[in-house]
C-alpha cells in the first residue's frame, strides 16, 4: 500500500508488518515476480516521477530510470551560446519563447523554468544552470504487469509502464531493459493488460483524451479505438470484454474489438472500481466504490451485491490475502483499511435491476408452427393490402359519418340529458322507484351555471295513455337556483297488467318555445303488483 | 456385543471405541495436536498441510479413539458435513494468533452447529485455542467471545488453551472429552 503520506506500508494479517519512506508522491504500485528463485516472493514496484523503485523482502532493490527523451538541437544550441556568453538572458528569454510557440519538440523543464523568472533573476539562474546539459524527462502515470511466457499463477511478469509523453513500455523483468514501447494519441491514464509477452498480449489503455485504445502484440500503434462521452475513471477487463466507468456517472461495457454492449447508470460518482476473480467458481464481476460509500458489484449490466462501508472507499483490491483466496481489500478517503473474506458458501445471485430489455426478453418463446391457414392469410394480404386498406378506410369514414349524424340530430332535438345552449345550462336525471303498478318518478333537475337562475320552465311528459295514467302531465318548474339539486317527485301508474312497459318521456321546455331544452327517455320497468282496481 | 467383548470391556482389557471429528481451519494445528496425543514412538516428525482427511487413532484410559483429521482449507471444507452422522464427538481448533480469520472460524463454527446432522444432538465439542505459544496470540477467553460460544447452550462445550507443539493443554481437554463421552453412555 502506498499513501500520500508518502510510505509504503505492508501489512499481514491485521497488522503493519513493515513501513518504507518513499522519496516521491507514488502514482502506481505493483506486485510481481522477477525470477524463478525460491522461495516465490515477490518484489513490490512503486512508480513515481520518472523512476519505479523494486523492493524485495521488504527492502529497497533496485532503482529504474525512463530513458531521458530527445532534447530540442534548437534549444540545445541557444543555451549553448548562453554559455559561451554569447547572448544576454533576455535574448535567451525570447529565442527559448520562440522555439517553445513553434517546435515540434518541446522544451526542457530548465528551459520553461527559465521562462517562468522574474526578469531581475534570469541572469543568476542562466550562471546556476548553464554548465550542466539539458535533459528531458518524462513521468511514468500508470503502472501494470504482464506475464512473460507462462500464464500460471506464480509466472514471472514483465513492468508495463505508461508514461507523460503518450507512450507505452514493456519492461524486461530482470535486466530492466525496454522489451516494447508502443505510441499512443494521448497520455495514458489507466491500464489493463492480458497475455502473455513472448506469445499474445493486449494492452487496453484509457487515455486523458476522453478514448480507450487497444494495443496488441507487434503494433507499434491502436488497433481499436473506443471513444467515450465522459472521462474514464476506471478501466477492468472482465473475461474479455472492457468495462469503463465514466465521470458521467456510467458504468459501461465493451466488446474486445470496441463494440458498445451495455450501459448502467449509477447511483453517485465513481471513485475507483476493481475486478472480483473468484478463481475457484469462474466467477467475475466488477467492484465500483462509489461517493455515497457504497461499493457495487456488476456482473455484466446486474447488480450482484452492495457493500455499503463506513467511508467512501477509494481504492478496492481483490484476490488471495495470506491463506484466503477470496478477499477484498479497500483503503478509504479517511485512511481506513477494509478487509472482507467472501463466505465460503456465498452464491452471487442475477437481480436484473438495471434499465434496458429485461432478462426474460432473451428467452426463446416457442412459437408454433405456421398453418396453411396462415400462410394463405399472409399471402392474400400481402398481395391485396391496397385494396384492404381502401375497404377500411371506407367503412371507417362511413362509421364517423353516422356517429356525426345521430350527435347533430341529438343536439337539434335537444335529446340529451344535459342542455347544449348556454343560456340555460341544465342536467336533469330521472330515478323510478316502486314495483307498481304505482311508480314513483322522481325527476332531479339541476341549474349548472355559474350564477343566473332559472325561471319560467315547464316540464312536460310524453307518454302512452292506454298504458299510462299521470296526475299532472305538464306543470311548471319551480325557479332553479344555481348549483341545488330540484327533486321533482310525481306519480305514474300502470294501467296494464299484461306485463308489458314503455318509454316514458319527459321534455324540460322554456315558456313560450316548442323546442324542448333537454330530453329524458324513461325506461318504465314491468309492473309486478296488482291493479288496484 | 458378546459375551466375551462385555467381560474384555469390564476387566479393562478390551476399550470402547469413539469416532471424533477433528474440525478447523487450514493450518490452525489438527494434526499437530492429534498427533501429539498418539504414543510418543507412533509420532511423525514432519507434518504437512492435510490433503482431504486422514483417519488416526489414538487410546485414552478409558476409551480408544478413532479420529478423522479432516482438511481445513476451503476447497476440502464441504468434506466436513459427510463425516458428522458417524461423530460421537468434536474437537474443533483454532489458531489463536490468526485474528483475520477468526470470521471465518465462526462462519464455519455456525455452519456446523446449524446442520441438520449436528444441530439436535447434545454432541460434546472441545474447542482447542491453539498457538497459545505465539506473540500475538489472543486468550482462550476472548476466542470464546469471538466464536461466540456463549450461544451453544444445548450441547457440552469446553475451551481449552494449547500449545500444540509442547503439548501443553491438551491432555485436559482431551479428560474432559472422556468424562463427557462416558457420561452419555451410561
Ligand atoms: N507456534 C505454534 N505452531 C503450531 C502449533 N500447532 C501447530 N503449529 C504449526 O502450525 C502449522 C500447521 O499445523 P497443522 O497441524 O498442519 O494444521 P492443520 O490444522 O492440520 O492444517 P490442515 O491440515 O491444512 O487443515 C504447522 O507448521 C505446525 O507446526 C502451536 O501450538 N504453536
Ligand atoms: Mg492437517
Amino acid at each position: 500500500m502506498a499513501g500520500h503520506t508518502m510510505r509504503l506500508k505492508v501489512y499481514s494479517g491485521t497488522g503493519l508488518a513493515s513501513e518504507s519512506i518513499l522519496l516521491d508522491l507514488p502514482s502506481a504500485v505493483a506486485t510481481f515476480l522477477m525470477d524463478q528463485n525460491e522461495p516465490r516472493t515477490p518484489a513490490v514496484a512503486v512508480a513515481s516521477g520518472p523512476f519505479v523503485y523494486i523492493y524485495k523482502n521488504l527492502r529497497p532493490y533496485f532503482k529504474f530510470t525512463l530513458p531521458p527523451l530527445d532534447v530540442n538541437p534548437l534549444e540545445q544550441d541557444v543555451w549553448e551560446q548562453a554559455k559561451e556568453d554569447m547572448i544576454d538572458p533576455l535574448t535567451l528569454k525570447e529565442m527559448l519563447e520562440g522555439i517553445r510557440d513553434k517546435a515540434e519538440i518541446p522544451l526542457s523543464v530548465r528551459s520553461l523554468r527559465f521562462l517562468a523568472q522574474e526578469v531581475q533573476e534570469m541572469e543568476s539562474f542562466v550562471n546556476l544552470h548553464k554548465g550542466q546539459p539539458i535533459k528531458r524527462q518524462t513521468v511514468i502515470t500508470c503502472m501494470s504487469t504482464l506475464k512473460k511466457n507462462m500464464a500460471d499463477e506464480d509466472a514471472v511478469s514483465c513492468l508495463v509502464i505508461g508514461t507523460e509523453n503518450a507512450d507505452v513500455l514493456i519492461l524486461d523483468p530482470e535486466a530492466f531493459t525496454i522489451l516494447a514501447k508502443m505510441t499512443l494519441p494521448s497520455v495514458p491514464a489507466f491500464l489493463d493488460v492480458m497475455g502473455q509477452f513472448d506469445v499474445e498480449y493486449r494492452v487496453t489503455v484509457a487515455c486523458r483524451d476522453g478514448n480507450i485504445y487497444i494495443l496488441r502484440r507487434e503494433s507499434k500503434r491502436p488497433k481499436y479505438c473506443i471513444e467515450l462521452r465522459a472521462q474514464p475513471v476506471g478501466l477492468v477487463r472482465v473475461h474479455k470484454n472492457i468495462v469503463v466507468g465514466c465521470s458521467d456517472e456510467t458504468l459501461q461495457g465493451y466488446s474486445q474489438k470496441g463494440k458498445k454492449l451495455w450501459t448502467v447508470y449509477l447511483p453517485a460518482p465513481l471513485m475507483t472500481m476493481s475486478l472480483l476473480d473468484q478463481k475457484s467458481r469462474g466467477f467475475q464481476a466488477v467492484m465500483v466504490g462509489m461517493a455515497n460509500q457504497e461499493v457495487h458489484m456488476y456482473r455484466d449490466k446486474n447488480l450482484v451485491d452492495i457493500i455499503c462501508t463506513q467511508d467512501v472507499v477509494t481504492s478496492i483490491c481483490f484476490g488471495r490475502y495470506g491463506r484466503e483466496d477470496n478477499t477484498l481489500i479497500m483503503t478509504t478517503k479517511g485512511g481506513g483499511l477494509i478487509i472482507k473474506i467472501l463466505k465460503r458458501t456465498a452464491v452471487f445471485e442475477e437481480k436484473d435491476t438495471s434499465l434496458g430489455p429485461p432478462m426474460a426478453q432473451s428467452i426463446r418463446l416457442s412459437v408454433p408452427k405456421k398453418t396453411r391457414l396462415y400462410v394463405d392469410q399472409t399471402l392474400r394480404e400481402r398481395e391485396n393490402a391496397v385494396a384492404m386498406h381502401h375497404v377500411f378506410q371506407m367503412d371507417l369514414y362511413r362509421l364517423r359519418l353516422m356517429a356525426a349524424r345521430a350527435y347533430v340530430k341529438a343536439l337539434e332535438s335537444s335529446l340529451t340529458p344535459i342542455t347544449s345552449t348556454l343560456q340555460e345550462p341544465l342536467k336533469m336525471n330521472a330515478v323510478v322507484q316502486g314495483i307498481g303498478p304505482t311508480f314513483k318518478l322522481t325527476l332531479h333537475i339541476q341549474n349548472t351555471s355559474a350564477g343566473r337562475p332559472s325561471i319560467n320552465l315547464l316540464v312536460s311528459f310524453l307518454y302512452d295513455q292506454s298504458l299510462y295514467s299521470m296526475k299532472r302531465a305538464f306543470f311548471k318548474a319551480p325557479m332553479l337556483v344555481p348549483g341545488l339539486n330540484y327533486p321533482i317527485e310525481t306519480f305514474v301508474e300502470c294501467l296494464s297488467d299484461k306485463g308489458i312497459s314503455d318509454v316514458i318521456k319527459v321534455f324540460v321546455l322554456r315558456e313560450g318555445q316548442s323546442t324542448p331544452l333537454l330530453t329524458a327517455h324513461i325506461n318504465m320497468p314491468v309492473s309486478e303488483g296488482l291493479a288496484a282496481a | 456385543m458378546g459375551l466375551f467383548d462385555k467381560l474384555a470391556g469390564w476387566l479393562g482389557l478390551k476399550k470402547k471405541e469413539v469416532h471424533v471429528l477433528c474440525l478447523g481451519l487450514d493450518n490452525s494445528g489438527k494434526t499437530t495436536i492429534i498427533n501429539k496425543l498418539k504414543p510418543s514412538n507412533a509420532q511423525t516428525q514432519d507434518i504437512v498441510p492435510t490433503i482431504g482427511f486422514s483417519i488416526e487413532k489414538f487410546k485414552t484410559s478409558s476409551l480408544s479413539f478413532t479420529v478423522f483429521d479432516m482438511s481445513g482449507q476451503g476447497r476440502y471444507r464441504n468434506l466436513w458435513e459427510h463425516y458428522y452422522k458417524e461423530g460421537q464427538a468434536i474437537i474443533f481448533v483454532i489458531d489463536s494468533s490468526d485474528k483475520l480469520r477468526m470470521v471465518v472460524a465462526k462462519e464455519e463454527l455456525d455452519t456446523l452447529l446449524n446442520h441438520p446432522d449436528i444441530k439436535h444432538r447434545r454432541i460434546p465439542i472441545l474447542f482447542f485455542a491453539n498457538k497459545m505459544d505465539l506473540r500475538d496470540a489472543v486468550s482462550s477467553v476472548k476466542v470464546s467471545q469471538l466464536l461466540s460460544l456463549e450461544n451453544i447452550k444445548d450441547k457440552p462445550w469446553q475451551i481449552c488453551a494449547s500449545d500444540a507443539l509442547k503439548g501443553e493443554g491438551l491432555q485436559e481437554g482431551v479428560d474432559w472429552l472422556q468424562d463427557q463421552i462416558q457420561a452419555m453412555k451410561t
